[in-house]
């Protein structure tokens, strides 16, 4: 056996990282199948059929299995989580995080793959509030890059949360580094998670509240390491994956 | 949306701030902006307004009530005005309440067709749209100014059956062709939604989506029919999408727009119609079944604590008197009466996200998270793939990922962008050997003594989803094969793994191995991340070695400095490969690889510095082997 270890792929590392960060705060793993029925992906997140809204993410859909497409994001899995849990009937609280694969059918350049990776979060309870969200985003990304951080949130808009939310990061103090240190930076879109998407799980959306997130791990990693094209991910070529 | 700063200035009196101000505060408090641009003495904001207010701000009414809302401007022209219009016989309508809410036809004669005058020019190109006459003119700055799109059909090119026009609104027949405003024929399909000449009873426009030219407006137009109406957004939506015809009427349609829009944009038709292109209003005919009711929501001040801990009843005050929303308090309790076209405000958390947006996000505090009742789960998959790819690095190979789609599969998806590759994998195999020989060219420069990768993905055999685990491996005399890397890690799990093999790549299911495996109690602590990366060249590289004897007191070190120091940029790594020691001499054997960032280096030039090298050495009193 050679003695000289392989190296880890940066998304597999990033994961690693985020799931040891949010275990700490009381969130489990989950994960789920990439080929999704629409009730996940759309429907439940209050993506209704025939609506605008739908166009925001240009979906790959399956041949010959109506309804079933290559998973947009990772939202669907709060309702799997959710449903299931009240299948079982354990109620909130609730802390999940899902990392993993997602699709979008569009055309590949330095800063667009069609598969891409999100980290999705959810936090629900009776006392989940938005200044939450803020704290959440503070210790995930202080911990990742290993620096002071300072969260600001800009309004967006997402069908599953209400309000929605962009949230930007700014490094400082000297453990930052020098490229990203001082300056503001989109790092993905959150929201508390909105009252139909809770309905539809099953929960009584006047008693419990939540937040939800999904950055993208491409671009996170991308800015942690100033990598500069977004299909090096998916290149299995060891000159890159071997400075990890 | 392309919004004008000019066109904006006219709701207000008081001056709004300059356009990068502007665009601040729609970041912070509504919309992300594009972009801001000069156009002539305007600056112009691109404004991508969120799906949710589609009803509203698709229009530079609605940014105007944002901005006066975020800056605190009293808007002092507002065109949603009531209105009342005298009624006319001489046209007939009817609507088919599936397809639309209201129809509202306005009948103006004896209008002069002209070019616009120059600020209307002005106000339309700044936004990228073109001036054609003051009629259709008007009706474009009135769907950019209320949102709500226009259309005027000229009377004359219509029907006229005891003294009355009919219009209608019906679903296209199978096989119906309509010639569209923009000079091409459209075949229609039954679901679509048509205006017609009910007197004819042929089309003469798709519904929300584009004009017919049958009843165009020309230079010679004088008397005009204005449509301003509601159509059911899904049909607009799908007969768009169908006609591959999307317009910047059928993307407001599309929305769903409040009928009551309908009056308003009427009446400011009407005005500039009058004012810009003369005539004389015959009257204003109203199809409109049933009135949108007027709604109501109400936000209580715990609700709003339950976002927000610190925010108040004055925040709530403040934002929805901002927002010049009509409401009462009765307790802790804010009831709004809900502006017609903000369709979008239907529950406690819209008016939730309206008081935190316009008070401003920075002023929500930043709380550490509850402590957790109870210890999070250990995902098993999770944990033992962590588990498979630490044993795997540990075992030299490293992780790769490659793409899911491939030339051939069970899975296949519909409409690919690029059309290459639509199938989804049905093993990692093809992948990983394609990847293996790749890095196999780049071995030298890896410095590797073997390549050997692995991956854990999902494939898709049959109806079903699998994850798998691929190890690919150089094929070597003397060394590891995947086999043998895959029985250690079958040892090391405790479990059998039954694999295909195909050419150098072990392929094992994992999906029933995860069953056998004991649960573990912890995940294993993460390392450090690593903090270097550094691009690469996508440039061929060259390879030479030179060896030399040197005495034995002479570290290699030494040498390898030397050959750093003088080896120039294009020499990207020095690498001792062989040394040994016989006769009181020690021979050293260095490799050396030449690769340039920006072209494909020649031999000549590797050649040359090599030769440099050796005069080098040489000169130092070393012999080259």
């Amino acid at each position: 056996m050679q003695d000289i270890p392989g190296h880890l792929h940066p998304i597999s590392s990033l994961i690693r990282h985020a799931n040891e960060i949010f275990f700490a705060m009381g969130f489990t793993f989950v994960d789920g199948p990439l080929i999704e029925n629409e009730w996940y992906n759309f429907d439940a997140l209050n993506v209704p059929k025939d609506h605008p809204s739908r166009d925001m993410q240009d979906t790959f859909f399956i041949k010959d299995h109506e309804g079933e497409v290559l998973r947009t994001h990772t939202s669907g899995l709060q309702i799997h989580y959710m449903t299931e849990q009240i299948k079982q009937g354990i109620l909130p609280p609730y802390r999940v995080i899902a990392p993993g694969k997602c699709f979008r059918n569009e055309a590949t350049d330095m800063t667009h793959e069609a598969e891409f990776f999100q980290i999705e979060g959810l936090a629900v309870g009776e006392d989940i509030t938005l200044a939450h969200l803020k704290g959440t985003f503070t210790t995930f990304f202080g911990h990742l890059f290993d620096s002071n951080v300072d969260i600001r949130f800009r309004p967006s808009f997402f069908p599953f949360t209400e309000p929605s939310l962009e949230v930007d990061m700014r490094l400082t103090g000297s453990s930052a580094p020098e490229k990203l240190r001082d300056r503001w930076i989109e790092v993905g879109g959150a929201g508390m998670v909105h009252p139909r998407v809770l309905e539809n799980c099953g929960l009584d959306a006047k008693r419990y509240r939540g937040y939800a997130f999904g950055p993208g791990l491409d671009r996170i990693a991308m800015l942690m390491w100033g990598i500069d094209d977004v299909r090096l991910m998916h290149s299995a070529d060891l000159r890159f994956i071997n400075q990890f | 949306m392309k919004v004008s700063t000019r066109w904006l200035q006219a709701f207000f009196d008081a001056p709004l701030p300059d356009a990068e101000a502007l665009a601040d505060g729609l970041t912070f408090h509504a919309f992300e902006i594009e972009s801001v641009a000069t156009h002539g003495d305007d600056r112009v904001l691109d404004v991508k307004v969120t799906p949710n207010r589609g009803h509203d701000c698709l229009s530079h009414r609605g940014i105007a009530k944002e901005l006066s809302a975020i800056c605190d401007v009293p808007i002092a022209h507002d065109p949603f005005t009531e209105h009342a219009f005298p009624h006319t016989d001489a046209i007939s309508v009817a609507l088919d309440p599936v397809l639309g809410k209201r129809y509202m036809a306005g009948y103006v004669r004896g209008i002069t067709v002209g070019p616009s005058p120059q600020w209307l020019k002005e106000r339309l190109e700044a936004i990228g749209q073109r001036s054609i006459n003051n009629v259709v003119d008007i009706t474009n700055f009135v769907m950019f100014t209320t949102g709500q799109p226009m259309h005027a059909f000229d009377a004359h090119k219509l029907r006229l059956q005891e003294e009355k026009y009919a219009l209608g609104v019906r679903r296209a027949y199978a096989g119906e062709e309509i010639s569209a405003l923009d000079g091409k024929t459209y075949a229609l399909t039954a679901q679509m939604p048509v205006i017609i000449d009910a007197h004819t009873d042929t089309a003469i426009g798709i519904a929300g989506v584009k004009g017919g030219s049958a009843a165009a407006i020309d230079d010679h137009t004088t008397d005009i029919i204005l449509e301003s109406a509601q159509f059911n957004p899904v049909l607009v939506r799908k007969t768009a999408q169908a006609l591959k015809l999307r317009t910047d009427a059928s993307q407001r349609f599309e929305q769903e727009l409040s009928p009551e829009l309908c009056g308003v944009a009427m009446q400011y038709a009407i005005e500039h119609l009058l004012r810009l292109a003369g005539g004389v209003l015959e009257g204003v005919v109203d199809a409109y079944p049933e009135p949108q009711p007027p709604a109501r929501v109400s936000l209580s001040v715990p609700e709003l604590q339950q976002y927000v801990p610190t925010f108040g009843p004055q925040d709530i005050r403040t934002a929805f008197t901002k927002l010049g929303f009509s409401f009462t308090e009765a307790g802790d309790v804010f009831t709004v009466l809900v502006p017609k076209e903000r369709l979008d405000l239907t529950l406690p958390a819209d008016l939730i996200e309206e008081v935190v947006r316009i008070i401003g996000y920075d002023h929500v505090p930043s709380d550490p998270l509850p402590s957790f009742p109870h210890a999070p789960e250990i995902h098993p998959r999770f944990y033992w793939n962590e588990m498979i790819r630490s044993f795997l690095l540990e075992h030299g190979c490293s992780e790769v990922y490659n793409s899911v789609f491939s030339n051939e599969g069970d899975v296949v998806v519909l409409n690919k962008v690029d059309g290459k590759k639509p199938y989804l994998r049905r093993s990692l195999a093809q992948g990983l050997m394609e990847a293996l020989e790749k890095n196999v060219r780049n071995k030298e420069l890896l410095a590797l003594p073997q390549v050997r990768l692995f991956e854990i993905g999902t494939v898709w055999q049959g109806e079903t989803e699998q994850i798998h685990m691929g190890i690919a491996v150089e094929p070597m005399k003397k060394a590891s094969t995947a086999e043998e890397i895959l029985s250690a890690l079958a040892a090391y799990l405790g479990v059998s793994l039954s694999h295909t093999t195909k050419g150098t790549v072990v392929e094992v299911d994992l999906t029933p191995v995860y069953a056998n495996l004991t649960a573990p109690a912890a995940y294993p602590p993460a390392s450090k991340l690593s903090v270097r990366y550094a691009p690469f060249s996508k440039y061929p590289f060259i390879v030479r070695d030179i060896a030399l004897w040197v005495p034995e007191s002479t570290a290699a070190d030494t040498i390898e400095a030397l050959l750093r120091e003088h080896a120039g940029t294009l020499c990207v790594s020095v690498r001792l490969f062989d040394a040994f020691t016989k006769e009181g001499r020690t021979s050293y054997a260095f490799r050396l690889i030449f690769q340039s960032f920006d072209r494909t280096l020649l031999d000549t030039e590797a050649n040359e510095i090599m030769e440099s090298l050796a005069t080098l050495l040489h000169n130092q009193g070393f012999e080259i082997r």
